[in-house]
């Protein structure tokens, strides 16, 4: 199509039409494509030509309309709802009336449970390759938390298992419950907030993330990559207690803890009460026997010594026999150095004598 | 006590200094240093569990909100 400006002086000016028809005209060029997406806004009415919706990006928000004549998308008896993934094969499209940009389905496929898990094996390696699932991201659990958060859905079952666990083993536990959607496409992004919410709750320690056994299709969210990033970016460790033991969707592999059942997640986040106090009762009398040790400890190192003291004295000599002579003068070491007659004393190890030299034998 | 630690950090310590204690290293003067700080530490973590007080509460509002 040819688009003419109108030339007013040196410049080319085009009518917003001429310019719509033109990028229109350009776009047409383009090849067919499949887009892959998830589907939000979607609108039907019969007394449409066309049917709209917009496709989603999971990753970064970004939208693309998207618009399909009636009795196209009514042949292909799809029950298309907000949530669902699916390819779109179509041509890029400016609507010149409105100037908007679409992409024009020539078809559209949902995606089945093979490309389901497809796309969840990718997200996974993906993920993987980001280290989000490593050891050495996982945090430990807080030993007394101070407050417990409980994320679950609107099911009495695992609200239940996990409270009436919890306060069994510490009665004045703390909990702080939340509930939201836990199946079908509202529930990855509202999983997602509520899990960011509660985290930076007061005084909340851990959250703890509960649904009860379901279908591979109502676990889906749990495996969603809006919910994995909440996890791991969490301010507080997260135990996810998901489904069945079984059932690993990726939220079980990122979390820092991972528990099969409510019941088992309480064990993982509360202590023992009553282990946690004998366990301080023992510390105490530790503690108190502990200085009363290193005294004995210290005297018995004291005997010790004075013991090896002892038998370097000459008392331990003379107990052996030995006795010791002096006069006067000091200790007598020589015969030659008395004369007779001489008074003599001799210590011995019990008592002493006074004596007199009779004879000196040189 | 210096700010608040928490139940386990103070239950660490606790059991770092009795271990220090029954090592039998510490000086005497340093022992009974110890031994006052375990005291401390103690009855702390005896005050935490005395003091807990159950509460179960629900987050309603907000999440209501977030519903889309």
């Amino acid at each position: 199509m040819k688009v003419e400006p109108d030339l007013q002086g040196d410049r080319k000016v085009y009518s917003v039409s001429a310019f719509n028809r033109g990028v229109a005209s350009w776009l047409t060029r383009l090849p067919t494509i499949w887009v892959e997406g998830e589907v939000t806004e979607f609108r039907r009415q019969d007394r449409w030509q066309s049917v709209f919706f917009t496709l989603k990006d999971v990753r970064d928000g970004s939208c693309l309309p998207v618009s399909m004549p009636r009795s196209g998308f009514d042949a292909l008896r799809l029950e298309l709802v907000d949530g669902q993934t699916v390819h779109v094969f179509g041509r890029p499209e400016l609507f010149a009336a409105r100037g908007e940009f679409r992409l024009r389905a020539l078809s559209i496929e949902a995606l089945g449970l093979g490309a389901v898990l497809a796309g969840i094996e990718r997200l996974k390696r993906r993920l993987a390759a980001e280290g989000l699932f490593t050891t050495a991201r996982k945090r430990p659990l807080p030993v007394f938390p101070r407050r417990i958060a409980l994320l679950t859905g609107n099911e009495a079952a695992a609200k239940h298992d996990f409270v009436t666990a919890v306060t069994a083993r510490f009665p004045a536990a703390r909990i702080l419950i939340a509930q939201t959607y836990v199946q079908g496409p509202r529930a990855a992004p509202a999983l997602a907030t509520a899990l960011q919410d509660l985290a930076r709750e007061q005084d909340v320690d851990v959250v703890v993330l509960a649904r009860g056994g379901g279908s591979f299709e109502d676990l889906l969210p749990f495996s969603d990559e809006r919910l994995v990033r909440a996890v791991a970016s969490a301010p507080v460790p997260v135990v996810s207690a998901v489904g069945h033991e079984q059932d690993t969707p990726l939220c079980d592999l990122v979390a820092d803890a991972r528990a099969s059942t409510p019941t088992a997640a309480a064990r993982l986040v509360v202590p023992d009460e009553g282990e946690l106090r004998e366990r301080l009762g023992s510390l105490r009398s530790r503690l108190d026997r502990a200085p009363l040790s290193l005294v004995e400890r210290r005297r018995a190192a004291l005997e010790s010594l004075a013991g090896r003291l002892r038998a370097l004295s000459h008392q331990a000599t003379l107990k052996r026999g030995y006795a010791i002579v002096r006069t006067d003068d000091g200790i007598v070491r020589s015969a030659g150095s008395v004369g007779v007659g001489d008074a003599i004393a001799v210590e011995l190890a019990e008592g002493s004598l006074a004596a007199r030299v009779e004879e000196t034998r040189r | 006590m210096s700010a608040q630690p928490t139940f386990e950090e103070a239950q660490r310590e606790l059991e770092k200094i009795v271990a220090q204690l029954e090592g039998g290293r510490a000086s005497l003067e340093d022992a009974l240093a110890l031994w006052e700080r375990g005291d401390e530490l103690y009855r702390y973590c005896l005050g935490r569990l005395d003091s807990a007080e159950g509460k179960i509460e629900e987050l309603g509002d907000r999440i209501e909100q977030a519903r889309p």
